[in-house]
C-alpha cells in the first residue's frame, strides 16, 4: 500500500473513481472549468481493458456453496460405501489429529443417483431441475485444497491464500478487465443474510486498490450500507445540501488549485448521489415477468432466497457487472446429511437450473462463466454418532466443482476420486490450477496478472499454476 | 567497516586468490566461458531450474537445464534446445526473447529476462556454448564477476551461497554512513541534506507555511485532532520569533497525553492490533487492550525505542529475570506484541500446523516490524533477492521455539485506566440466559430420551454416561432427541455463546495477553483463555529444523537459534551476541541483537517509519522492506544521519520528532509558487520542495467531528469502547464457527461511545464500515503505509450516515449556545472546523442555506429511530439445513441513552445542523496542508 500524496500532477493520472465514474456524465462539470480538459477524459481504473488472450467468457457468476457440500451426496456417487457402511474407518497421515473424536465409520449416501442428460452425468436424485441442464455442465472431481477449516479454506477458494488478506478472484478479474458499467460496482457479492465465516475478507480487494473491492448487496435492509440518508430526507433536500457542499468545495479548491484529489472527491459525491438512484433500480426485480420469477422459484419456498440471488446475478451481469458471487449455505452437514443436504439442494436446485436456462435463452451463457463449488468436499466417514444421524466431516482432498458457460467442456465429467470418495485420483490439481484456468477462460494470464506487494509480484495462484486444459472446450 | 572498505577487502582477497588460481588453471577464459560463468549459469539457476532443475518430480516438458549434456539432449518436444554456434536455431534463445507466443520462457511475465540478459544467452550460444566446470566457473567469477559475494550462514545450495549482489541492494546492511554536516548552528541538518539535492536539481523550494497552516499541520500530525480556536489564536499571536514559537508548540503537543494515542495508532497499524483472534471462532482477546495502552503510554513517556523493542520481544523474560517484588507487570503486557497476528486452534485443525502458523507469523513479523525485512520468502527456499538464507529464517524461528501463548495473571498498574468494569454485568446477564437455554433443552432431551427408552422397554440411561460405560449405541436414545428445528440452533448458539463469553469476561481481570517460555503443550483445541501450566516443561520442547517447502512434517537439518547472518557479516561485533538454546533467554538475546546500536537495520527502519508518518513518504518508500525489492532511499545520507542522531539521543522518539518538525522541509508551504517548474524538476515528488497535503485518516475524521461538536470524551486508555456503528452492520448476522456471533452493541452512554477511535473495540470479523471505507487497514497484515483512496461508499458513510447527522446536531447545539447573531454562529462554525474566519461570501451562502433548511424542516416529519432491545436472527441450521430463527436480547441497549437527533431539536438547530453536516463533508475538513 502506498499513501498517495496530493501532488497534483501525480494524482491527475491516478485518482480513483470509487465504484466507477463515467466522468462525462457528472452534473457539476462546471466545477472543473478551471481544470485542463484531460482530467475529464482520463479513463478510470475500472475502464474496460483487453485481457492477455481472446476471452472465452466476458463475465462470471460464482455460486459459492459455503460450508463445503458433499461431493459424495451430490455429484460423485460412491456405491462402494454401501458395502462399507458403518464399518470402521481409520484416518492416517498428518491430518490424523484433526477431527479425531472416537471411532469413525464409513457412511453411505442416503441419496440415490441418476444419470442425467445425454452426457449421462451423475447426479443425486435430489437434483430434479438441474438434471435438465446436465449437458451444459462440466463436472470436475480432481480439485484439492490445503485447509480442513472453514474460513481458511473459504479464503483459499476465494483468494488463493488460506490466511486471508489477499484479493478475491473477482478483484483480480476486474483489476485485469475493468468493468462494462461504470455506474455499478464492478464486483458484486450477494451474500446470505448472515455473512460466511471469515466475513468480508472473502471479497476483499486485499493489496489491490480499493476500487476492486467486492460490494456486498445485502438481501435485507439497505443493499449498500447508508445508501440512503436518514428517513425523511428527500432527494431535493439532499441536492440542496450537495449544492452548498459544491460551493464550499469550489472556494476551497480555488485556494488549492494544484490539488487534484479535491476534484476527485467532489466528483465522488455526485457519483454517489446518482448511485443512490441507480442501485435500487437494478435491484428491483418488479419488472421481471411472473413467469421468470416463478422459474427461479421466487415467491415459493424453499427457493425464494437463492432464487432472488440467482435472478439478480443474471440482471447484474446483463447490466455489465463483471463478476457476481452468490452465496448459499451452510453446507457444513456434520450430522443428518439426509435432512441437511436434502434441504439445501432443494433451496438451490431450481434457481440454478433457471439461471442457466435464462442465460441460455438470452444468449448470455456462451460468454458467461458459471462456477459452482464449496470450499472443500466432505469425508466418506463420520465419527459423531455412528449409527443414527449420519453426516460427513471436512475433506480437502476431494470435492466436486462444476462449470458452465463460456469456454468450458460442457457435458463432460473430468477427474475422479477413489472408490470411497476420500481422495481425488484422476486429473488431480491443486485449487491454484483451477484459479489459473478460470482466469484463462476470462482471457487472463495468471502469470501476467500480477501486482507488486510485500517485496514481490503477487498473483491469484500465489506462485503460479497451470491451466487445466481438460476443462476447456 | 563501510561497504566500500568491505568490498575492497573482499575483492582484494579474492583477487589475489583468484589470480593465483587462474594462473594455476593457466589459461585465459574465452569470451563464451566468461559469459557462461558470469551470466548464463546464473540465469539458468534463477529463471529456469524451478521447472527444469534437478528435482525430477517437478521437471516440466522432460527438459532439464542443469548440465551441458542435458541441454544438448533437449526435451520432450525438441532436441534443438541448444544448438551451439547458432542462437537463432536454439529454442532456449527463442524462448527467452518471447518472440514466439507459443514458446515464452520463463512463463511468468514478471520473470522475463531483460534484453541484456537475452543478449548474454545469444552471445554465449553463438560463441559455441562452452560449459566450464564448477571450479573454473568459480575462478572466472572471482576474477571477472561484478557484484559482491556476501557471507551468510549459507544457503541450501552452493550456488546461492556464492551468488553475488549488486552493492546498491545491500545498502541497508552497511554501517551508518554519517556524512559531516556543516556546523552552522542555524541550519537544521535535515535541511542541509534536502537543500543540497534541491540545489542540484535547480529547484527552489516553496516558502515556509504561515502559522495558521503550521499549527493545524502539527496538531493533526502529533495529536490527530484539530487545534482549538484558542490554540490557533495563541500561536498566531505569539510574539516570539517563528522558530521559537513553533518549537514551543511542538513541545506543548508532545506533552499532550493525546500524542501517544496518535502515534500509538501508527504503531498498531504496523503490529496489526485487534481485539479478536480472527479465523473461524474470532474469539475476543479480552486483554489485548492493555497492550494498546502500553503502546500509548510508551510513546507518551518517550520510552527509548531500544527499550520499547526489547519489552515487546522479551518482556516476559525481563519480568521473570527481575527479582520478585520489583517485577513490572507491564512487561508481560508488552510481550503481547508476539501474539498480535490472527491465530486460533480448533479441533478441526492439526495442532502442529497451527503451531507452525504461529512460528511463521512471529518470525516474519519480527523481520518486517523491526528489521524492515519480510522473511516469509525464506520459509520455503533461500531468499530470491536478499542475502537471507532459509537457514537464517529457521534460526530466527528457533528463537521462538519455546515461546508459548498465555493469558496470564498480571496485576493492574496505577497508570492503567480500569474504569467501566461494571459493564460486565451485561455480559453476566447474557451468560445466564444461555445457561438457562441449555438447561431447558437438556431437560427436553432427557424427557424425550426417557420416552424413547420407555417405548422400547429399555431402562433410561443418559447418553454420555451410557457411552462411557460401554452401553451399545442402539440401547441409547439418539443425541438431541426431541429437538425441534430451532432447538438445534439455540443449543449451539447458547453453548458457543458461553464459550465466547469466557474470553470477553476475561477483559476485566488482571490478566495479560502474553507469552511464557516452555514446551509446546499437547492441546487439540483452544476454546478458552490459556493459563500458565503447572509444568512448563510438559510437552514438545520443539527442536527447530529447516522445513522442506515450509512443511512442518518435513524437517531436515536442525538449526540453532540465531539472527540474520548477513547483518553479522557487515557488523562482526554483532556476531558476538550469541543466542542461547536454553529454554529461557532466547528472545532477550535476539532483542539485544536487534537493538544493538551496531545493528543498522533497526534504527534505519524506525527513523524511516517516523519520517514517513510525518511526511507521507518514507525516505525509503517501503518501510517494511529495506531489502533489494524495496524502494531505495531518496536521501540515504539523511536517513543515516537521522538514525545516528536518534541513537545519540538515547533512542528518544520525541527528540526525533523535534528535529524533523523544526526543519524547513517540514515547515514548507504545500503551494509551490512555480507549479510548472515543480512538475518538471521533481516529477516524482521526492524533493521536499513543498509539503504534501494529506487527507486525514478514518480515525482522525471521526475524532475531529467529535472534537468539533464538543462530544469527544478525551479519557485516555482503558477497556475498549463500542461506538455506534452503522446499525445494519452492527446487527449484520455473521457466522463464527458453527453459530452466529453476538451483535455489535454500543455502550449505553454518549460519553462511553464518544471516545477516541483508537479505543474502539476492533473485531477482525466485524470491522466498523466507516473505518474500513476510509482506508483503516485490515489487521491481517502489517501495514507499513495507509492507502488513501477515494471510493463511493465513503460518501454514503459520511454524507448519509446517521452518525454524521448526530455529530452535526451536536455541533449545531454547541454553536447556538455560543453565539448571539447568526453570522457569528457561522463564524464560530468555521473557526471550530477550519480554524479560520469565513469570507463574506461564505458567510452569506451558509446563512442562506441555513434559512432554506429551516423552511424545509418546518414541514419535515422525521421519525425518531427506535431503540432495539431484541434482535431476531434468521439462519440455516447446519444440522438440518432448515431455516430457523432465534431472538438475541440486546442487554447493552437496556440502558441506552441515544445521541440527540434532528427530531429532538428546534427547527433552527435542525437547519444549522444541515450546514454543519456539509462542513463535515467538505474537502477543507478532510485535508491538512
Amino acid at each position: 500500500m502506498s499513501i498517495k500524496r496530493s501532488f497534483g500532477f501525480q494524482t491527475r493520472r491516478n485518482f480513483l473513481y470509487g465504484l466507477g465514474a463515467s466522468v462525462g456524465s457528472i452534473a457539476f462539470t462546471n466545477l472543473l472549468a478551471d481544470e485542463p480538459s484531460d482530467i475529464a477524459t482520463q479513463p478510470g481504473p475500472l475502464a474496460p481493458k483487453q485481457g492477455h488472450f481472446p476471452a472465452r467468457a466476458k463475465r462470471c457468476i460464482f455460486l459459492m456453496m459455503e460450508g463445503g457440500p458433499s461431493h459424495i451426496d451430490t455429484f460423485d456417487p460412491k456405491p462402494k460405501l454401501k458395502d462399507l457402511h458403518l464399518k470402521e474407518f481409520v484416518r492416517e497421515g498428518k491430518t490424523k489429529s484433526a477431527m479425531e473424536s472416537g471411532k469413525r465409520y464409513f457412511v453411505q449416501s442416503p441419496f440415490g443417483f441418476l444419470k442425467a442428460g445425454r452426457s449421462g452425468a451423475d447426479m443425486a436424485e435430489t437434483w430434479t431441475h438441474l438434471r435438465n441442464v446436465a449437458d451444459d455442465i462440466c463436472f470436475y472431481r480432481g480439485c484439492q485444497v490445503d485447509s480442513v477449516n472453514h474460513p481458511t479454506a473459504l479464503y483459499q477458494m476465494n483468494t488463493g491464500n488460506r490466511f486471508g488478506g489477499d484479493p478475491a478472484i473477482g478483484s483480480w478479474m476486474t483489476y485485469g478487465l475493468g468493468t462494462l458499467n461504470q455506474d455499478l460496482p464492478c464486483f458484486v457479492v450477494l451474500p446470505e443474510i448472515s455473512y460466511p465465516q471469515g466475513g468480508a475478507a472473502n471479497w476483499s480487494n486485499g493489496f489491490l486498490p480499493s476500487n476492486f473491492q467486492g460490494t456486498p448487496l445485502r438481501p435485507q435492509g439497505s443493499p449498500i450500507l447508508d445508501l440512503r440518508p436518514p428517513e425523511g430526507i428527500s432527494t431535493d433536500h439532499q441536492r440542496e445540501n450537495l449544492d452548498l457542499l459544491a460551493k464550499l468545495n469550489q472556494r476551497h479548491h480555488a485556494q488549492h488549485p494544484s490539488h487534484d484529489e479535491l476534484v476527485a472527491r467532489m466528483q465522488n459525491y455526485e457519483l454517489a448521489f446518482r448511485m443512490q438512484m441507480t442501485v435500487p433500480e437494478v435491484l428491483d426485480i418488479g419488472n421481471e415477468s411472473a413467469a421468470t420469477k416463478s422459474k427461479y422459484g421466487i415467491g415459493a419456498q424453499p427457493t425464494d432466497a437463492f432464487g432472488r440471488r440467482c435472478l439478480l446475478a443474471r440482471k447484474l451481469v446483463e447490466k455489465g457487472v463483471r463478476f457476481v458471487q452468490a452465496y448459499a449455505g451452510t453446507w457444513d452437514s456434520h450430522d443428518y446429511i439426509e435432512r441437511a443436504h436434502g434441504n439445501l439442494v432443494r433451496q438451490v436446485d431450481q434457481p440454478i437450473a433457471a439461471l442457466i436456462n435464462d442465460l441460455k435463452e438470452r444468449g448470455l451463457l456462451d460468454e458467461t462463466l458459471v462456477i459452482w463449488c464449496g470450499e472443500f468436499g466432505r469425508s466418506p466417514d463420520n465419527g459423531v454418532r455412528g449409527g443414527t444421524a449420519y453426516g460427513r466431516d471436512h475433506n480437502p482432498k476431494a470435492m466436486t466443482l462444476w462449470f458452465a458457460g463460456g469456454g468450458v467442456k460442457a457435458g463432460h465429467t473430468i477427474g475422479a476420486t477413489d472408490e470411497t470418495g476420500a481422495e481425488a485420483v484422476e486429473a488431480v490439481h491443486h485449487v491454484r490450477d483451477v484459479h489459473v484456468t478460470l482466469l484463462r477462460l476470462m482471457g487472463l494470464d495468471d502469470n501476467k496478472l500480477t501486482y507488486f506487494h510485500g517485496g514481490r509480484f503477487k498473483q491469484l495462484s500465489q506462485f503460479g499454476g497451470k491451466v487445466i486444459q481438460d476443462l476447456i472446450a | 567497516m563501510t561497504l566500500r572498505s568491505l568490498l575492497k577487502t573482499l575483492s582484494l582477497v579474492l583477487c589475489i586468490w583468484g589470480i593465483a588460481t587462474v594462473d594455476a588453471a593457466s589459461t585465459e577464459p574465452a569470451a563464451g566461458e566468461k559469459l557462461f560463468a558470469l551470466h548464463v549459469s546464473r540465469l539458468l539457476v534463477d529463471k529456469c531450474n524451478a521447472c527444469h532443475g534437478a528435482d525430477t518430480l517437478k521437471i516440466k516438458g522432460g527438459l532439464t537445464l542443469t548440465s551441458h549434456e542435458a541441454l544438448l539432449a533437449g526435451g520432450d518436444t525438441s532436441s534443438r534446445v541448444l544448438v551451439p554456434g547458432s542462437a537463432a536455431s536454439s529454442l532456449l534463445y527463442v524462448a527467452v526473447t518471447r518472440s514466439n507466443p507459443d514458446l515464452e520462457m520463463p512463463p511468468k511475465s514478471n520473470d522475463r529476462l531483460t534484453e541484456q540478459e537475452t543478449w548474454h544467452i545469444r552471445d554465449w550460444i553463438n560463441a559455441g556454448a562452452p560449459w566450464p566446470d564448477a571450479e573454473r566457473i568459480q575462478v572466472i567469477r572471482e576474477r571477472y564477476g561484478d557484484g559482491v559475494e556476501v557471507p551468510t550462514s549459507g544457503g541450501l545450495s552452493d550456488d546461492w551461497t556464492h551468488r553475488r549482489y549488486q552493492p546498491e541492494n545491500l545498502w541497508a546492511y552497511q554501517p551508518l554512513n554519517v556524512a559531516p554536516v556543516p556546523i552552522s548552528g542555524v541550519q537544521n541538518p535535515i535541511d542541509f541534506f534536502i537543500e543540497r539535492k534541491l540545489h542540484l536539481a535547480g529547484l527552489a523550494p516553496a516558502p515556509l507555511a504561515d502559522r495558521r497552516t503550521l499549527i493545524r499541520r502539527a496538531t493533526y500530525d502529533l495529536l490527530g485532532l484539530p487545534p482549538t480556536p484558542e490554540e490557533i489564536e495563541a500561536f498566531v499571536n505569539d510574539p516570539s520569533g517563528d522558530e521559537t514559537a513553533f518549537s514551543a508548540l511542538i513541545d506543548r503537543l508532545l506533552a499532550s497525553p493525546h500524542y501517544g494515542e496518535q502515534w500509538g495508532r501508527h504503531w498498531l497499524d504496523v503490529v496489526r492490533y485487534a481485539d479478536s483472534s480472527g479465523f473461524a471462532n474470532d474469539y475476543e482477546r479480552g486483554n489485548a487492550w492493555r497492550y494498546r495502552d502500553y503502546v500509548i503510554r510508551s510513546f507518551n513517556e518517550d520510552k527509548p525505542y531500544d527499550q520499547f523493542v526489547t519489552e515487546q520481544i522479551a518482556g516476559d523474560e525481563l519480568f521473570e529475570d527481575a527479582p520478585e517484588g520489583s517485577r513490572n507487570t507491564e512487561l508481560l503486557v508488552a510481550a503481547g506484541f508476539l501474539r498480535m497476528g490472527p491465530w486460533e486452534l480448533t479441533g478441526m485443525e492439526v495442532a502442529r500446523i497451527a503451531r507452525q502458523r504461529f512460528l511463521d507469523d512471529v518470525t516474519d513479523t519480527v523481520g518486517q516490524v523491526f528489521l524492515g525485512h519480510p522473511l516469509q520468502c525464506a520459509r520455503c527456499h533461500d531468499h530470491k533477492f536478499d542475502p537471507i538464507p532459509t537457514r537464517d529464517y529457521y534460526g530466527m524461528q528457533a528463537v521462538f521455539a519455546t515461546t508459548q501463548p498465555v493469558e496470564r495473571s498480571a496485576a493492574f498498574l496505577d497508570s492503567e485506566n480500569t474504569l467501566g468494569f461494571d459493564e460486565r454485568r451485561y455480559l453476566g446477564a447474557r451468560r445466564k440466559e444461555f445457561q438457562e437455554n441449555l438447561k431447558r433443552l437438556a431437560d427436553k432431551e432427557e424427557a424425550a430420551a426417557r420416552r424413547w427408552a420407555e417405548e422400547r422397554g429399555l431402562d433410561y440411561i443418559a447418553r454420555d454416561e451410557g457411552l462411557k460405560n460401554g452401553v451399545p449405541e442402539d440401547k441409547l436414545a439418539p443425541k438431541k432427541i426431541g429437538f425441534d428445528v430451532p432447538d438445534y440452533g439455540l443449543e449451539r448458539i447458547s453453548r458457543k455463546g458461553i464459550e465466547h463469553l469466557r474470553w470477553e469476561l476475561d477483559r476485566y481481570e488482571p490478566v495479560a495477553f502474553s507469552v511464557y517460555d516452555g514446551a509446546t503443550p499437547n492441546i487439540k483445541s483452544v476454546n478458552s483463555p490459556l493459563r500458565l501450566p503447572s509444568d512448563r516443561l510438559k510437552g514438545d520442547l520443539g527442536e527447530i529444523s529447516i522445513l522442506a517447502g515450509g512443511d512442518p512434517f518435513s524437517p531436515t537439518t536442525p538449526v540453532r537459534p540465531g539472527a540474520l547472518s548477513v547483518v553479522n557479516s557487515f557488523a562482526p561485533d554483532l556476531a558476538e551476541r550469541k543466542i542461547p538454546d536454553t529454554l529461557e533467554g532466547r528472545r532477550t538475546a535476539l532483542a539485544n541483537w536487534i537493538v544493538d546500536p551496531k545493528n543498522p537495520l533497526t534504527t534505519r527502519v524506525f527513523v524511516n517509519r517516523v519520517w514517513q508518518w510525518h511526511f507521507g513518504n518514507g525516505i525509503a518508500a517501503n518501510p517494511n522492506n529495506l531489502g533489494a525489492t524495496g524502494k531505495k532511499p531518496t536521501h540515504p545520507e539523511l536517513l543515516d544521519w537521522l538514525a545516528a542522531d536518534f541513537v545519540q539521543n538515547g533512542h528518544s522518539i520525541k527528540s526525533l520528532h523535534r528535529v524533523i518538525m523544526t526543519s524547513k522541509a517540514y515547515r514548507r508551504s504545500s503551494h509551490h509558487p512555480d507549479r510548472r517548474e515543480l512538475e518538471e524538476k521533481d516529477p516524482l515528488g521526492t524533493q521536499y520542495a513543498v509539503f504534501g497535503p494529506r487527507r486525514i485518516s478514518a480515525e482522525e475524521l471521526r475524532d475531529s467531528m467529535l472534537a468539533v461538536s464538543g462530544e469527544l470524551n478525551r479519557a485516555v486508555g482503558g477497556i475498549p469502547n463500542r461506538p455506534e456503528i452503522n446499525h445494519e452492520a452492527a446487527f449484520q448476522p455473521r457466522m463464527v464457527m458453527g453459530t452466529f456471533a453476538a451483535a455489535w452493541q454500543p455502550n449505553p452512554t454518549p460519553a462511553q461511545r464518544n471516545r477516541r477511535s483508537i479505543y474502539a473495540l476492533k473485531i477482525r470479523g466485524l470491522r466498523d464500515p466507516f473505518m474500513e471505507v476510509f482506508n483503516q487497514p485490515s489487521p491481517e497484515n502489517s501495514c507499513e503505509a495507509r492507502e488513501t483512496s477515494t471510493v463511493t461508499p465513503q460518501v454514503f458513510s459520511l454524507f448519509n450516515a446517521q452518525a454524521t447527522y448526530d455529530r452535526a446536531v451536536a455541533f449545531a447545539l454547541k454553536l447556538t449556545q455560543l453565539a448571539e447573531s447568526d453570522s457569528d454562529t457561522i463564524r464560530n462554525a468555521f473557526w471550530q472546523a477550519y480554524g479560520r474566519d469565513p469570507s463574506v461570501d461564505e458567510t452569506q451562502i451558509c446563512l442562506a442555506h441555513w434559512s432554506t433548511m429551516n423552511h424545509r424542516h418546518e414541514n419535515l416529519q422525521m421519525p425518531k429511530p427506535e431503540i432495539p432491545t431484541v434482535l431476531v436472527r434468521e439462519g440455516v441450521e447446519e444440522n438440518t439445513g432448515e431455516k430457523f430463527t432465534f431472538t438475541e436480547t440486546l442487554r447493552f441497549y437496556e440502558d441506552f441513552v441515544p445521541d440527540k437527533k434532528l427530531p429532538d431539536v428546534d427547527i433552527k438547530v435542525r437547519g444549522l445542523a444541515e450546514v454543519c453536516l456539509i462542513i463535515f463533508n467538505s474537502n477543507e475538513f478532510s485535508y491538512v496542508y
